[in-house]
């Protein structure tokens, strides 16, 4: 499986290019903001600016439209007209769905909600399905499509679904990604339990407090290799690994000992056929709560014990934020992008890393250096693991 | 999945329906909606609703307190499945095991709870202990969690073909050994919202508003979960006993399409199936299309099933349903190693084609 083409609409502006530019140079998205998404919300956010006016199409939800904009990016950057993807396979990947449209309609007024007042338009964007039929609508795609939502590895589990797909011969390329806006609903929801850095998040400090909330959309145009070579297409990386776990063990928290993500990783390792000293670099879920980033470290040092050095990782959630259903897929993108400019990413605000002497958390500035082969790990509410393993070439 | 790959058995079925809960396939029964109480309607309003039971009372031990009806009925429904596949849980490495969730809606009448604290306590004073709940996959987490399930949990959304999308990740996860079997399920429950919904859409059958018989004119929402084991056909070889209602040959999805006929000969690959599985995904006007490309694929002769009223009502979600009705219509008559079409369609020509190996 190959990775022909990357489109990201991100708190850094509507494009790979800026997306790519903005985090190599360490810029950091995340603001404190007072009343922005609701009126008493006080904290730190990460808010996409300067997003065209909304789509003629009332139909589409700000989820849809983020998705139809990195769909339209991948597609772009895969050097192919859209008439090659008339046939595509869609995995889109959403937890907010169509809440944005609702958000302001039932938690003000419920009354006047049940009462007719003609908000189906909004209401048929509500299921999560809707994602992937705006972006089949707006490219005119007709391949099998569906949305998953699996909490905060969706964008993630999408991406390894659509090389199932693949894998299957149900098409012949596939788009994959995730896409969630912020909204009243996600941030109210984190707020109530107590998740929230009200500062930028600094993951896997020992004084982490919580995270972010962000927003964005990531796609991923997947192939096999043979439909790439086929149509004279760029390789940007080649999809060498992924495996799904559950955890099994509680609604929101994970096992403190990483086990169901460790497991994760070695079956997504087993699959592209690597070893533990092959992985260069690790894109961590890196969420800055406290519980994650202790179980997520737990689960690093358990697989990668006896490695011939630390496994360097680092959170890029400390640039944009936490942006649940869309997070795996920005994440994709950041472990192509760190392999195909050779630049591992530090986590920002990293003063005082938890203790696990088989990790090098990456911090200070970007490092230089080739990366063959590197790892985006996400976990998620529910117990849901994706890891998906990228490298440079196909051995 | 194509005609060559790895076959995959369903060895066991468990719903919760408007029939209440049931393990096995769901009897020939003609159901009428119920009249709707859960809340205050301008006259009488009916659809098809489960009624209410103790989950403890069906899977012992079951704790479904702190859940909303859509979790709890997929533990039932799980637990009746594995129960009638004969699978003893401790007996098998449960990292092995995948959960395969379809919904349209997901948990809808907690997001509505949450909606309806945020309106009366603010957005800073929502609840913790619903908000978690929300998320369309709560149900495929509690599942894997109840039974200690560790494979791959996947929770997807489809406006037309859930379930059927749901029973091909299924199978794909198997036949790529992520997994060696999975729990298949797909539903979704009935909340004031939804219904409002329906109703603004102008979508719902006269028989909501009279206590007249379902008729083929209109839309009757419904509600409930329906649950499938899935095996690789190998893994059952060594397992004398278990159930095999049906092997999943080979399938075909797409959402549009210029020639759908053609795609399902393709994925036929020369097979006649005798027996067509219509599922009507909520629209009246589903099945005849539907029973048309079914002829049209297979010829005049194969049987056409009618699916039960109730899991029309089901948009999206209701495959599962359908298929468990059309097998069990299939039941009186031996019809080993015949070969059935379970088939969706949608418009724009999308369809979801599944070959099935009849025991």
């Amino acid at each position: 499986m190959v990775v022909t083409g990357v489109g990201v609409v991100s708190p850094y502006g509507i494009g790979l290019d800026c997306f790519q530019a903005g985090m190599l140079s360490g810029k950091c998205c995340l603001a404190r903001t007072t009343d922005d998404v609701y009126p008493g919300f006080e904290g730190s956010i990460a808010q996409i600016r300067g997003l065209p006016a909304k789509d003629s199409n009332p139909r589409y939800s700000r989820t849809d439209r983020l998705a139809m904009m990195a769909s339209q990016d991948a597609i772009a950057n895969s050097g192919s007209d859209r008439s090659k993807f008339r046939e595509a396979g869609i995995v889109m990947a959403s937890t907010v769905g169509g809440l944005t449209e609702i958000d302001t309609g039932i938690a003000k007024d419920p009354a006047a909600f049940y009462q007719r007042n003609g908000n189906l338009i909004q209401a048929s964007s509500y299921p999560v399905a809707h994602v992937a039929d705006a972006v089949g609508e707006r490219f005119e795609i007709r391949g099998p499509r569906c949305a998953i939502s699996v909490a905060c590895a969706s964008g993630a589990m999408a991406i390894a679904l659509a090389a199932n797909m693949l894998l299957d011969g149900a098409a012949p390329i596939v788009l994959a990604g995730g896409s969630d806006p912020l909204c009243p609903f996600t941030l109210s929801g984190f707020n109530s339990l107590q998740a929230l850095d009200p500062n930028p998040c600094s993951p896997f400090d020992q004084n982490r407090k919580g995270l972010n909330l962000g927003e964005g959309s990531a796609v991923l145009v997947l192939e096999t290799l043979a439909g790439a070579t086929a149509r004279h297409a760029s390789v940007l990386a080649v999809l060498r690994g992924w495996a799904m776990t559950n955890d099994a063990f509680h609604p929101t928290a994970p096992q403190n000992d990483g086990s169901g993500l460790a497991e994760c990783i070695r079956l997504s390792m087993q699959m592209a056929e690597v070893t533990g000293d092959e992985i260069g670099y690790v894109n961590a879920h890196g969420t800055g709560t406290p519980l994650n980033d202790s179980a997520e470290a737990n689960a690093y040092e358990a697989v990668f014990r006896g490695r011939n050095r630390p496994i360097p990782v680092s959170s890029t959630k400390s640039y944009f934020g936490h942006c649940l259903g869309a997070a795996g897929a920005l994440e994709a993108a950041v472990t192509i992008m760190a392999i195909r400019c050779g630049a591992l990413l530090p986590t920002l605000r990293l003063t005082n890393p938890i203790e696990s002497p088989g990790i090098d958390w990456l911090r200070g500035d970007v490092k230089r250096q080739p990366l063959p082969l590197a790892m985006s790990a996400s976990s998620g509410f529910g117990g849901s693991n994706t890891v998906l393993i990228f490298g440079s070439s196909l051995s | 999945m194509t005609p060559d790959s790895q076959p995959v058995t369903i060895t066991g079925i468990g719903s919760v329906s408007p029939h209440g809960p049931l393990a096995g396939i769901i009897p020939k029964l003609r159901l009428e909606p119920t009249t709707i109480t859960a809340w205050t309607t301008e006259g009488q309003r009916r659809a098809f609703l489960v009624p209410p039971f103790r989950p403890a009372a069906v899977v012992p031990g079951l704790k479904t307190r702190r859940l909303d009806r859509l979790s709890a009925w997929a533990l039932v429904a799980s637990s009746l499945a594995i129960r009638d596949a004969g699978i003893d849980l401790t007996q098998i490495d449960r990292s092995r095991v995948a959960v395969v969730f379809a919904t349209a809606f997901g948990c809808i009448e907690l997001t509505e709870a949450f909606y309806l604290s945020a309106a009366a306590h603010g957005w800073n004073g929502t609840d913790p202990v619903t908000f978690p709940e929300t998320l369309a996959s709560s149900p495929a987490s509690h599942v894997a969690m109840f039974h200690g399930l560790r494979g791959p949990n996947i929770t997807v959304s489809n406006k037309y073909f859930g379930g059927e999308s749901a029973i091909l990740q299924a199978a794909g996860v198997i036949r790529h050994a992520q997994a060696d079997l999975a729990i298949v399920l797909a539903g979704d429950t009935l909340a004031q919202t939804l219904y409002a919904w329906y109703e603004q859409a102008d979508l719902l059958s006269p028989a909501c508003y009279n206590s007249n018989p379902v008729e083929d004119d209109g839309f009757v929402p419904s509600e409930g979960v329906a649950a499938l084991v899935m095996e690789s056909s190998a893994r059952i070889k060594d397992r004398p006993g278990g159930r095999n209602y049906a092997r999943i040959t080979s399938g075909r999805w797409a959402a549009a399409s210029g020639h759908p006929a053609e795609i399902i000969r393709q994925m036929l690959h020369g097979a006649r199936p005798t027996v067509a599985i219509c599922s009507g995904n909520g629209a009246p006007c589903a099945l005849s299309p539907t029973s048309s490309l079914a002829r049209e694929t297979t010829g005049d002769d194969c049987v056409v099933t009618s699916p039960q009223a109730f899991a029309r009502g089901l948009a999206g979600s209701g495959a599962l349903f359908h298929l468990i009705s059309g097998l069990g219509d299939l039941a009186d008559t031996p019809r080993s190693h015949e070969q059935a079409l379970f088939l969706g369609t949608a418009r724009d020509n999308g369809f979801a084609a599944i070959l099935l190996e009849l025991s």
